[in-house]
């Protein structure tokens, strides 16, 4: 199944073309297929980043939004409201209404239904009404998108400052090592199979060997600000480090298993053309994959390197100005990569969802598969962090750096381990290579004793039940009991340090 | 690993005021921890010396500046005994009602200002929105969000105001649900418990020894609560049980104690607050001019030589107690001298113990947990 923007096939035959006629009869003629294609990727490259680096202002605006509606009382449903809500029942007014042959409407009743049920002047909700009474600035539609922008020129127009103690070339180096290895993991990642920097063999490994870069450069800011929190911030970066990268390192490797690659391209291609998103076939690898994302973008849960609680604000205490702005854009720059890479290791990708079904339906069949693959791309990355990543923002506090490496070795590690044999397991016996089809439909290779998606369908029933069970497991609060003990030293005056 | 002072204060994030905790770190480990307190004292003991009674009251609000009703009451009682008023008994009831609301701001300050400190921004704005059901309660009382000066040397500054009852009645039943909200948040989140649990354990004898009160100290198990054992105003007549937890570690009571029992505190300020509204002399509904005798007592201006004034009070965080001599005709309407118990005076220092041989990430934890407030402690 192709794509609609075929945008590499296209910039290669106009520049190739062009420099065929162009070179023709000149020294240069020979070398006309190097150029172009030197040319063909410097454009994907320069269209990648700035397809990504224009998409992630959805990304801080969509966390603005998701998380400080989730922080309030009314939870996800005033979450959807916001969107075309601003405070206090400010409005975009009513744009459904501009919509042709009155296909706005839908939204119009949806809107009046939110409104009834989820408004702010609901007299059962005094607080929400009291503390939302601020007014609203800002453009008429996406109500504080913007805001990220003038985030941007505050941090510009702020002094860079050094520590005077500080190693300077190391201090000034440790920024770069940070965003320009972030920036770089977002030019191996294809938003749609025409779409991306650039397409090495085993861009998979390389992607993830650069992931691995940034808490170099963590821990070299940590060590470099001359200050105790940033001291302890850089280690424990590097002390957790070890903990999730090897679990995420072996799902990942599941998911190369599985495909029979480690290249994304045919990663994604292989979960259309077998049929099955790798979402249904590995849940535990998707949830360790999540764990451990959220851990290596160090988000809360995870956030222990920059911990503001106890560390200030960790290994970037001393940090200020734009070098600040980058190394935070950074980190949402990483937040995103994630995402996106969760849509295309377990989400299909740039493929839409029911291709093959939604796609015969007469008339919107056809419009259904005119949606370019980068708009599926955008919106699964999308949906994957406002649940995951905003959710869980939102809803956990802090665990502890030896909670984490405990964590990390003794269960996201074996989990990982019990992954990887379940996942060749499944391509060992269960695949069928004959059923692969590279169609609008896809194929159907997980086909279980004749029944069509049976282990797919299997896996994600026995899931369902396992995480139900898992969820209803517990009541620490009726049984009172303590769950967790910690470890700790002999009291004050025992202990001599270096004894132990 | 070698060992290194690492100086938190008088601004970090962990503080909750302004003061300096200096740590020894072996590694993560905290090996050895000093708390330096003083950085923000006013001296109001020696302000009050050259203040009339009367005027004292609003520096007693400003002694802690998230729970001033309860301070402010404190320091009213102690005049009350210095000048022997009779307080009337509907003032005696409005004051419960006052100064428990100010106990559930208080606790929800400090729940508010402990999710940050564990990680968990969402239960901030949780409990500083509901917070602010009871700033308007009592902002309808004092006219104030944060210093009230509401309470007066017999009695109090006003009556309550119409339709005062059903609003404060409406916004309790509310509060309890979302007590029950929060707890959804927290307690069933494992990661919470991961933090909470087993850190930080404090022995009943040890926070006896060392003079802690109030709502650590109940954590522990013991049974020592002013209000029920000492009963002050009305509280031997409206229905409730002081908030003691039973913690189930012999080594004592750990943070999740302590949360435990600053919930419970708040679910038996709204029983008495409930209870209280329906007791109250006079009618919830009626409004008493400011100068009623039902609201206000007569009281002297001066204190008889060599008389002396004493409150035990179970302020949000403890026990807080004053002691007033009076000065007699020599010294005017002003007291001889005022002397002031603070808890958290007592209990920082004692904190500072707690913490060692647990990790750096959970010094917030465990200071938070026992609701450190620099104002009055600094004095």
């Amino acid at each position: 199944m192709e794509d609609v923007i075929q945008i590499r096939t296209w910039l290669t035959t106009l520049i190739g073309d062009g420099l065929e006629s162009a070179t023709a009869d000149t020294s240069l003629a020979p070398h006309a297929g190097d150029i172009t294609f030197f040319l063909v990727t410097l454009l994907s490259c320069v269209m990648a980043f700035a397809l990504i680096m224009l998409s992630m202002f959805m990304i801080l605006w969509l966390e603005r939004k998701i998380l400080g509606r989730l922080m309030d009382r009314r939870g996800a449903m005033t979450s959807l409201r916001s969107l075309w809500v601003g405070e206090n029942g400010v409005t975009a007014g009513e744009w459904w209404k501009k919509i042709p042959f009155g296909l706005g409407t839908p939204v119009g009743a949806i809107v009046a239904w939110l409104n009834k049920t989820a408004g702010n002047r609901d007299p059962k909700n005094p607080t929400v009404d009291r503390v939302n009474n601020r007014s609203w600035y800002g453009l008429a539609i996406f109500p504080g998108f913007f805001q990220n922008i003038a985030d941007g020129l505050k941090f510009m127009t702020k002094e860079h400052m050094v520590p005077s103690r500080a190693d300077k070339f190391i201090f000034e180096l440790a920024p770069f090592l940070v965003i320009s290895s972030t920036v770089l993991i977002l030019g191996m990642i294809p938003l749609s199979s025409q779409i991306y920097g650039a397409n090495p063999e085993l861009s998979v490994l390389f992607a993830f060997a650069i992931f691995g870069i940034a808490p170099l450069g963590v821990f070299f800011a940590g060590w470099a600000s001359n200050n105790k929190y940033t001291l302890i911030g850089g280690i424990r970066s590097a002390a957790q480090l070890t903990a999730y990268e090897i679990p995420m390192l072996i799902t990942i490797l599941g998911v190369c298993v599985l495909a029979g690659s480690f290249n994304f391209l045919e990663i994604v291609h292989f979960q259309h053309s077998s049929g099955s998103w790798f979402l249904f076939l590995m849940p535990l690898g998707a949830v360790l994959f999540l764990i451990a994302m959220i851990a290596e973008v160090e988000r809360i849960p995870f956030d222990m390197p920059e911990a503001e609680a106890e560390l200030v604000e960790g290994w970037w205490t001393e940090y200020g100005g734009m070098r600040w702005g980058l190394l935070f854009a950074a980190e949402y720059m990483r937040t995103y990569a994630a995402c996106i890479l969760f849509a295309i290791f377990f989400m299909g990708g740039w493929h839409a969802p029911f291709a093959g079904l939604i796609g015969r339906t007469p008339y919107i069949g056809g419009a259904y598969l005119l949606i370019p693959g980068i708009v599926w791309t955008l919106l699964k990355a999308w949906l994957i962090f406002s649940f995951v990543f905003v959710w869980a923002r939102a809803a956990l506090p802090r665990i502890r750096t030896d909670q984490i490496l405990e964590f990390g070795w003794r269960m996201l590690l074996p989990l990982a381990f019990i992954q990887l044999v379940l996942v060749i397991i499944y391509r060992l016996y269960l695949f069928d290579a004959g059923s692969v089809h590279d169609t609008i439909e896809g194929g159907w290779a997980w086909n279980l004793y004749g029944i069509p998606f049976g282990l797919p369908i299997l896996i994600t029933v026995l899931s369902c039940v396992l995480f139900y069970w898992l969820l209803n497991d517990e009541d620490p609060v009726d049984t009172k009991e303590r769950m967790f003990h910690v470890r700790t030293l002999e009291p004050a005056g025992k202990h001599v340090a270096g004894t132990d | 690993m070698a060992q290194m002072w690492i100086t938190m204060g008088p601004q970090h994030p962990m503080t909750h005021g302004l003061w300096t905790l200096r740590v020894k770190v072996d590694g993560e480990t905290v090996v050895d921890a000093k708390a330096e307190l003083g950085y923000i004292h006013r001296g109001v003991e020696k302000i009050s010396e050259s203040r009339d009674f009367l005027q004292i009251t609003p520096y007693c609000d400003r002694l802690c500046y998230v729970s001033a009703m309860t301070w402010a009451n404190s320091y009213i009682y102690a005049a009350e005994d210095l000048l022997e008023v009779q307080v009337p008994e509907r003032a005696e009831y409005i004051r419960l009602i006052s100064a428990e609301c100010q106990r559930i701001a208080s606790h929800l300050m400090w729940l508010g200002a402990y999710g940050p400190d564990v990680g968990n921004l969402t239960i901030m704005t949780w409990a500083l929105r509901d917070r602010e059901l009871f700033l308007d309660l009592l902002q309808e009382l004092g006219g104030s969000r944060m210093h009230y000066n509401y309470p007066r040397i017999g009695g109090v500054k006003r009556d309550i105001p119409i339709g005062f009852a059903d609003r404060l009645k409406a916004k309790v039943q509310m509060f309890e649900h979302r007590i029950k909200e929060y707890e959804m948040l927290l307690d069933e989140s494992t990661i919470f418990l991961v933090r909470l649990q087993g850190v930080g354990y404090t022995k009943a004898e040890e926070m006896v020894d060392a003079g802690v009160t109030g709502p650590n100290l109940r954590a522990a198990g013991v049974n020592y609560d002013v209000r029920w054992a000492h009963p002050y105003s009305v509280y031997d007549e409206v229905d409730w049980e002081p908030a003691v937890e039973k913690p189930t570690s012999i080594k004592g009571a750990d943070c999740y104690d302590r949360y435990r029992a600053r919930m419970f505190e708040m679910r038996q300020s709204c029983r008495m607050i409930l209870d209280a509204i329906d007791k109250i002399p006079g009618g919830a509904n009626n409004h008493y001019a400011n100068d009623d005798e039902m609201i206000i007592a007569k009281a002297p201006t001066r204190a008889p030589e060599g008389a002396t004034g004493f409150s035990n009070y179970e302020c949000t965080r403890g026990s807080s107690q004053f002691y007033i001599k009076g000065g007699g005709e020599g010294r005017g309407k002003k007291p001889y001298r005022l002397s002031i118990r603070s808890p958290m005076f007592i209990t920082i220092p004692y904190i500072a113990d707690t913490m060692i041989g647990y990790k750096i990430a959970d010094i917030p934890a465990i200071m938070g947990s026992f609701d450190p407030c620099i104002g009055e402690t600094d004095r």
